[in-house]
């Protein structure tokens, strides 16, 4: 049995926590001890089996996105979220190293999470990144741009990461770690890189030679909602309630004849009521989507994980990016012509809704993707990372080699600034 | 040899560290060992530079739709995220299993109410410290924090079983059992409160012990006055601040030595506000060494500054920039120490008042009184009674 750390640092939605909480229910199930170590623990509200997880919050700073211009690489994500101060980056570390240190994992799952890598990496911890291609960055120096709605020069992004890198460096200086040479060594020097995305939706594209795990989604669990009866289009809607466009979206499906299946989180109730009726079903938990999608015409929803999903299983979508990641992920979706999205102030709702659902092309196009992995199994993707897992923490632990006498660089625990004889 | 977890989960500003790394100190300097589990990270590196491990709090999300007036500490609560039961859930099962990877003797809390919450479930022993705000005064329902204005108990009331409701939500079935009010967020074992009666916003009041403020951890610049005579202002700013600037420019024409402290302006800023004998400084400073050499305290009204005015005997010009400083300087004014300038009353000519409050009057009659009266207070010595006291409550 071996304990396992998820962190979860950088970027919301639900679709980290479910993923996480995905596998580790499948670790779980054989016998490891687990713990979360969330950027944001609401969603534990909304997992299930989860109950007997130990759960952090992640150390996150609170001034992020605050003074941060728009970014245009993974530096400069770095730097809005606290890596533009040396003593910030040195307190978001050292609360990692102090998580780490306490709970002592065999291993850290990051999803998203760069500094649990650092942390990981400074205690000589085995780790890997675990996420789609947005919070994994190709391992490259300097680490190149994820934008493709703006040029950024080669100058602005090499000063970028050189200025990140040098507070990471002068924080772990502080701590007593080495010196890290490049941004691009702390996503090299994993013990695996669990990518889980396919190349067409990859965020960056095109990147040196890469295993794709394949994505990783979760059609399998939820509540079971059936398509109401009638005889008009089935749309899934998987939104969250700050859509700018909910109110027309919600105006747009209650129109038409359309038959609905809906989760929109903490819907007020004069909105779900505006929604519900015995055409649209609107859950207050997430939906078990497998047996909806074999016969769904549209799925409504952020470019979150549960899209990938569901274009998988060949449905077309409609896609209101909330965040840039997602923005990305929707213009894939675009290149794919599987479907149509909206900028935060697009409000021609029902027109891309009725034209989406009315050209068969989309449908098409999206069968045709599918059919392109009709082997994938995002059930087996699972298997073979709890696999390739049992494989790393097989290898001794460092808390494991420390007991033992062994040589290994570990920070001492209560001796800031001091390594470990 | 006992382990006390420092937490620290809701608030801003330096206030809670100068409060909780003195007491750690003497804590350990007693040979107990100290965790630290505070909300703002960018502060994690002094704790941890100071050799205490630290970890994140558990993180609520403020309501998007903030109640801009708050009727009292629930629903204070209640807009900082509690409002919330899901979100609630999450931050009380952070807090659970934070309890059982520490496994404290005492949990110490600085405007930790879900701290106490889960602490309170594992029967962990609590104690608080703070500077009054985060305690609400005894009553049921929790009383309003306007003294002054009239608030219907019905409406508390509900604001309380709101918060209480909230609570039972995010505890779930398996605690069912455990009787949940709105004072489970406030309630431990002993109440410290690390300020003086005459400045504490509630106060004064019983079933507390008034330590007086604990140590005095600015980490600031170390600086001191210029002239040898002469009237001497000493200034505490924030940037951003209503009325900031008109403050910093009344400040440069009075006939005065002046010492702003103005941390989170660029140096460059600092510099040319500077002028004759205006200093600003883009850095805390150290206020210690200062303040009782000072004329005047122009500042926003936190209760540490205030502390320390009090004892020095300074008279102090309040600006208070929300509703717990607000509360602090109207208790200061009250005790005759000096006077508010209320963002929502008329600006005062600011220079004018700023001189009448640095000449004699009776102000400074009534500070230098009052400080006659906290002229043995130690602020080492306050330090290690709350350690003492804290450590007395661990299981023998």
């Amino acid at each position: 049995m071996a304990r396992i750390l998820f962190a979860w640092e950088l970027g919301g939605e639900l679709g980290h926590a479910m993923a996480d909480n995905a596998l580790a229910a499948a670790l779980r199930a054989r016998g490891h001890r687990i713990a979360f170590a969330f950027r944001e623990l609401k969603p534990l509200g909304y997992l299930d089996d989860c109950a007997a997880h130990d759960v952090f919050q992640a150390p996150i700073s609170l001034t992020e996105g605050k003074d941060a211009g728009l970014p245009f690489t993974f530096a400069d994500l770095l730097s809005g979220c606290g890596y533009n101060r040396v003593s910030h980056v040195a307190g978001l570390l050292g609360g990692w190293l102090a998580l780490l240190e306490r709970w002592r994992p065999d291993m850290v799952v990051c999803d998203f999470a760069p500094t649990a890598l650092v942390a990981a990496r400074a205690l000589g911890i085995r780790r890997a990144s675990y996420g789609n291609g947005f919070s994994i960055p190709p391992r490259l120096t300097p680490m190149p741009p994820f934008r493709f709605d703006g040029t950024m020069e080669p100058a602005r992004m090499k000063e970028s990461e050189a200025r990140t890198l040098a507070n990471l460096n002068e924080a772990l200086a502080r701590l007593g770690a080495p010196a890290l040479e490049s941004l691009a060594q702390v996503f090299r020097e994993v013990d695996e890189e669990f990518l889980t995305t396919f190349p067409e939706l990859d965020s960056y594209g095109s990147r040196p030679a890469s295993g794709y795990w394949g994505p990783g989604y979760n059609i399998e669990t939820g509540v079971p909602v059936a398509w109401p009866a009638g005889s008009g289009k089935r749309v899934g809607v998987y939104v969250r309630k700050r859509v700018p466009q909910l109110d027309s979206l919600i105006a747009a499906l209650c129109e038409q004849d359309h038959r609905v299946t809906a989760f929109i989180p903490d819907l007020e109730p004069a909105r779900a009521a505006r929604l519900a009726s015995p055409r649209r079903r609107v859950s207050e938990r997430p939906i078990r989507l497998a047996p909806l999608l074999r016969d769904c015409d549209l799925f409504v929803s952020h470019g979150g994980s549960a899209t990938i999903g569901t274009l998988l299983t060949g449905v077309p979508q409609l896609v209101f990016p909330g965040q840039y990641e997602q923005y990305i992920t929707a213009r894939r979706m675009e290149q794919l012509g599987v479907g149509a999205w909206f900028t935060p102030d697009d409000d021609d709702v029902a027109q891309k809704m009725a034209r989406v659902l009315g050209d068969p092309s989309y449908a098409e196009a999206a069968r045709k993707y599918a059919r392109g992995y009709a082997g994938y199994s995002p059930g087996e993707q699972a298997r073979r990372i709890v696999m390739r897992i049992e494989e790393i923490v097989a290898a001794p632990s460092p808390w494991t080699r420390s007991v033992a006498g062994g040589a290994d660089a570990i920070l001492a625990p209560t001796s800031p600034g001091t390594k470990a004889p | 040899m006992a382990r006390v977890l420092c937490a620290w989960e809701l608030g801003s500003g330096l206030g809670h560290l100068g409060r909780l790394i003195p007491v750690a100190r003497e804590l350990r300097g007693m040979g107990h060992e100290v965790v630290m589990v505070l909300r703002d990270t960018s502060v994690m590196d002094v704790t941890r530079s100071e050799g205490f491990q630290t970890l994140a709090a558990p993180l609520l999300q403020s309501r998007a739709e903030k109640n801009p007036s708050p009727l009292n500490l629930p629903d204070v609560l209640l807009n900082l995220g509690y409002d919330d039961s899901r979100a609630l859930h999450g931050a009380l099962r952070g807090w659970q299993s934070m309890l059982d990877l520490v496994a404290p003797d005492v949990v110490m809390a600085d405007y930790a109410p879900m701290a106490l919450v889960a602490a309170g479930i594992a029967r962990v022993p609590r104690i608080t410290v703070g500077s009054g705000f985060a305690l609400p005064p005894p009553g049921d329902p929790v009383p309003a924090l306007r003294s002054w204005a009239a608030a219907d108990p019905k409406v508390l009331q509900a604001l309380d079983d709101r918060l209480a409701a909230r609570l039972r939500s995010a505890a779930g079935p398996a605690l069912q059992g455990v009787a949940f009010s709105a004072r489970s967020f406030f309630e431990a074992e002993t109440h410290l409160l690390c300020t003086f009666p005459e400045i504490d916003p509630f106060g004064p009041r019983e079933g507390v012990e008034y330590l007086g403020p604990p140590g005095n951890v600015n980490r600031g610049l170390d600086v001191s006055w210029n002239g040898a005579d002469g009237a001497r202002v000493l200034a505490y700013l924030k940037p951003g601040a209503p009325r900031v600037d008109a403050v910093l420019a009344a400040l440069a024409s009075l006939d005065a030595e002046v010492i702003v402290a103005y941390p989170g302006i660029e140096a460059e800023a600092a510099a040319s506000l500077s002028r004759g004998s205006l200093r600003v400084f883009h850095k805390p400073v150290e206020v210690g060494p200062l303040i009782a050499g000072a004329s005047l305290a122009v500042f926003h009204a936190g209760p540490g500054f205030a502390g320390q005015a009090l004892v020095a005997g300074v008279p102090m010009a309040l600006l208070p920039t929300h509703l717990e400083q607000f509360l602090v300087a109207q208790r200061v004014q009250q005790a005759g120490l000096g006077e508010i300038a209320s963002p929502e009353q008329p600006a005062p000519e600011f220079r004018e008042w700023f001189a009448r409050l640095m000449s004699p009057g009776p102000v400074h009659e009534a500070a230098k009184r009052e400080s006659r009266k906290h002229a043995g207070h130690s602020f080492a010595a306050a330090a290690r009674e709350a350690a003492l006291r804290i450590a007395a409550l661990a299981p023998a």
